[in-house]
């Protein structure tokens, strides 16, 4: 080995040097967040527990249960039961998602024509049975109202996803003096 | 012996335990916090401000924890592996001299008492390993044997030359031959070296700690021992690194000796020996958190084919100087 090397094994050079690394890194703060008093901001858009949109108009909530959502999802988690009412409209009688299946992949968020499902950047929902995480459409609408109404749920659908009803309008009923041909 | 004597030789005894007792919980919550702020992260933060009472939580916890002590574990053997470690290293505070003239017991024979007893202690690794019947607990308890051999050697050796210099093996009168300020450390390097590495070695702890490395034998000979059995080990490794910075501050810095002017003057002895020894100690946490560890056969050729020699070395020099400049 060269006089170099050897000088510096028996001084232990690269040990001191390592040494003073260390002690840099111990003087100068710790990069730790702690947890429940320091929390992380989450990003707009983070894809958090599942809300259901309520319609400002009408109050109640947008989803038509068409399903798509369901069949999007891949853990299948979301479960829709629909019933026929009075004028022959689809009635959505329950709307539930198991969110503990849920991988956060937001396909169902992207599926929705009509804008009816939301991802909130709600990231802290423990709890100590399962059935607290089975959601009903109840608790999904209350989870919109508290965490994605107002300027929030508007800007959520403009800047991430864009349903389809934006730009494709669904036909509505005919209008007086037209014949529906197909 | 007077009942006086031995009462107040019974006080010191209780005070100096008790105050080491509570010392090893504490330097293990230190040792966190150093290691964890190396790391650029925090320790335990929770119980108590900033984590302070953690070792509390840990000794309820390990004095509750279950004792399992595995099958065709060898009883008698199993149960006093931890006993016999944590003896030898307890008892070499007795030596040990806090200020001037207060030591448990002023033998005129400190040194030898001391390395007598961490060669005792080598027995509570290898019988821990052995009684434990299980093969990790076994190879961590040879390995850690035939390391703890070979470096008593070089660490014998290495305070050969401190015991030229000061002319004797009580340690306070080697404390008292530094005091004019010139600490064994400057002519004694090679000496220093020597025995600090040794000392790592002797206590197990990184870069040779491969008998109870983490990440290679779970715990090493330690395996099978939970709880309180547990505890006793560790405490054992926590005595040991206070006795040896105790034993490098004494030999190599000085002891109790502090600066003699201003307002260090004023300043109680045993300050600067407490300084002095958490500095050592907190060296060896700091090695800790730099070093990787050495791998078995590269350990054994440290200790005989380079430690040896050199301490050897060292001690042929500082006879050759002793004599020329007699």
């Amino acid at each position: 080995m060269t006089a170099s090397e050897l000088i510096k094994k028996v001084f232990f050079f690269e040990i001191l040097q390592g040494l003073a690394l260390t002690f840099r890194h111990m003087i100068s703060p710790s990069v730790t967040r702690q947890y429940p008093t320091e929390k992380r901001e989450p990003v707009p858009g983070s894809r958090g527990l599942h809300a259901l949109v309520r319609d400002t108009e009408t109050g109640k909530e947008k989803c038509v249960g068409c399903g798509l959502c369901a069949a999007m999802c891949p853990s299948q988690c979301i479960h829709i039961y629909t019933s026929e009412g009075d004028d022959h409209k689809k009635v959505v009688d329950r709307y539930e998602v198991e969110v503990l299946r849920c991988v956060f992949c937001a396909l169902c968020v992207e599926a929705c024509p009509f804008g009816a499902l939301a991802l909130s950047e709600v990231y802290e929902y423990s709890g100590y049975t399962r059935e607290e995480f089975y959601y009903t459409k109840d608790r999904l609408l209350e989870n919109w109202d508290k965490n994605m109404a107002g300027e929030k749920g508007r800007v959520y659908f403009e800047k991430f996803w864009r349903p389809k009803a934006v730009d494709f309008a669904l036909p509505g009923p005919a209008k007086s003096g037209e014949r529906k041909v197909v | 012996m007077s009942i006086n004597g031995i009462l107040w030789i019974l006080i010191k005894t209780i005070s100096v335990v008790a105050v080491f007792l509570i010392h090893v919980m504490f330097v293990q919550l230190f040792e966190r916090k150093a290691i964890a702020h190396m790391q650029s992260r925090m320790g335990p933060m929770r119980v108590g401000w900033h984590g302070v009472l953690q070792p509390i939580a840990d000794s309820i916890k390990l004095f509750f924890k279950e004792d399992i002590i595995p099958t065709n574990a060898d009883k008698p053997i199993f149960y006093i592996a931890p006993i016999i470690g944590v003896i030898g290293a307890v008892s070499s505070l007795a030596v040990v001299p806090l200020w001037e003239g207060f030591s448990i017991a002023n033998l005129n024979v400190g040194i030898l008492y001391i390395l007598a007893l961490s060669s005792v202690s080598a027995y509570s690794v290898i019988l821990g390993g052995w009684a434990s019947n299980s093969k990790y607990s076994f190879l961590g308890g040879l390995r850690s044997s035939a390391q703890v051999i070979s470096y008593e050697i070089s660490m014998g050796l290495s305070l050969v030359g401190v015991m030229m210099m000061a002319g004797s093996t009580n340690l306070s009168d080697i404390v008292r031959a530094q005091q004019q300020g010139n600490w064994f450390v400057v002519p004694q390097i090679l000496g220093f070296t020597v025995f600090f590495i040794s000392a790592l070695a002797e206590t197990n702890r990184v870069p040779f700690d491969l008998p109870e490395a983490e990440t290679e034998l779970v715990s090493g000979f330690a395996t099978e021992y939970s709880g309180m059995r547990w505890a006793l080990f560790f405490m054992a490794e926590y005595a040991g690194m206070f006795v040896m910075s105790a034993l490098a501050v004494i030999c190599f810095f000085g002891g109790w000796s502090g600066p003699d002017f201003w307002i260090f003057a004023k300043v109680p002895p045993v300050i600067w020996l407490i300084l002095k020894v958490y500095g050592f100690i907190f060296l060896y946490f700091w090695i800790r958190a730099t070093l990787p560890r050495y791998r078995y056969d590269q350990l054994m050729r440290l200790g005989w084919k380079i430690f040896i020699p050199v301490a050897l070395a060292n001690i042929v020099l500082t006879g050759v100087i002793k004599i020329l400049w007699k």
